[in-house]
């Protein structure tokens, strides 16, 4: 072969594969350029964020725990979350109420001596945790 | 320290009491008039009152509950298992005892408290020792919810667990009574134990005779909050 050949070869395997890099790396920026990044849907987002909703911790303002009483009924008293289910029982009495303000106020009965009762407020929005209040208060009649 | 003030203030307004009572009671013969009496009777009925209520109150503000199984007894008292005040002293004068029968109740002498009587003593408090003017004899009742994690239809028993993650094994007698709540009316049902799924809420009550094993109790009364409600 002669020494013109062999150049000529080499200068065309040289040329050849500076075509290829540029070509190679000139698509990729053509196919970066063409693919768009979807951002996520903004009603999802506002869906799934709960720190809008204003939740309202049990405050049981009546009765207070350990209290004694001369009558067999007592009122419960105090504040939850609106349309929170709100469910009190005692050993003699089940009361489930859906409350439509955020105070509440209902009669509940007491039997004679000691009365444990539980209160259980489920808030209307699911996702949240119950609340729980347990409290003994003492009928003891004032004729005894 | 605090109940003696308490002591003196009462022996003074009886003190009070008592003199202004003859003093005021010997001035109608000295005046032999019809209507100073009158005025004077009344004012001795103000007086009455004012320190009848002013006992009343007193009394209502040193007067605590507590409540307890009986450890012990003897002549005088008997040691209970409560939490704040574990000593109870019987006044002999003042002591009544009571046994609860449901609704109604029945006096019994003081000399019928056994030991692991469940006893709920109302007196006045002082240094770790109640003073009891009342007590009653009753059954000791565990109130708590949770929900189903198992339920057994050969032996009829549910596990729940509670919020505070306690497991209660609950043994559904013929004599429970088993309610639910209706998720449209709100309203409680009477159920069977089929109605009973795993993931429901449930509401019970149980005798406690502080003999339980295992957590494990009889149920004297469940309402169950079907998991539909939550998933509404």
């Amino acid at each position: 072969m002669k020494k013109e050949t062999v150049v000529a070869i080499i200068l065309g395997l040289l040329f050849g594969g500076i075509v290829a890099v540029f070509i190679s790396l000139k698509s990729k920026d053509i196919e970066l350029s063409k693919n768009k990044v979807i951002p996520p849907l903004k009603e999802k987002i506002v869906s799934s964020n709960l720190t809008g909703v204003e939740m309202k911790s049990l405050e049981l303002t009546e009765p207070a725990n350990n209290a004694i009483y001369e009558k067999d009924t007592i009122r419960f008293k105090g504040i939850v979350s609106k349309d929170s289910l709100i469910v009190v029982q005692s050993p003699i009495k089940d009361l489930v109420v859906k409350n439509t303000n955020e105070k509440f106020d209902f009669e509940f009965p007491l039997a004679l001596g000691e009365n444990s009762i539980k209160i259980v407020v489920y808030p209307k929005e699911k996702q949240f945790r119950p609340q729980e209040k347990f409290i003994k208060v003492y009928y003891i009649d004032s004729e005894l | 320290m605090k109940n003696a003030i308490k002591n003196c203030f009462i022996v003074i307004l009886f003190y009070c009491f008592f003199t202004n009572s003859i003093a005021l009671g010997q001035t109608p013969s000295s005046t032999a008039s019809s209507s100073p009496s009158i005025v004077v009777d009344k004012d001795i009925q103000q007086l009455k009152d004012k320190v009848a209520n002013k006992v009343l109150e007193i009394r209502r503000q040193n007067n605590k509950a507590i409540s307890g199984f009986v450890l012990s007894r003897d002549g005088n008292g008997m040691k209970i298992n409560s939490d704040e005040v574990n000593q109870v002293k019987f006044d002999d004068t003042l002591t009544k005892v009571f046994k609860v029968l449901g609704t109604s109740k029945k006096e019994i002498k003081k000399d019928d408290i056994e030991k692991n009587d469940y006893v709920i003593v109302s007196g006045v408090v002082s240094d770790n020792t109640i003073t009891a003017n009342i007590v009653l004899i009753d059954e000791n009742f565990l109130v708590d919810s949770g929900k189903i994690t198992e339920i057994n239809k050969e032996t009829y028993n549910i596990k729940v667990l509670t919020s505070d993650k306690n497991t209660y094994s609950l043994d559904i007698e013929t004599g429970t009574k088993q309610y639910m709540v209706n998720i449209k009316t709100l309203l409680k049902e009477t159920i069977g134990f089929s109605k009973l799924k795993e993931g429901d809420t449930v509401h019970f009550v149980v005798k406690k005779t502080g003999s339980e094993k295992n957590n494990t109790y009889s149920a004297y009364k469940i309402l169950v909050i079907p998991q539909e409600y939550f998933i509404k």
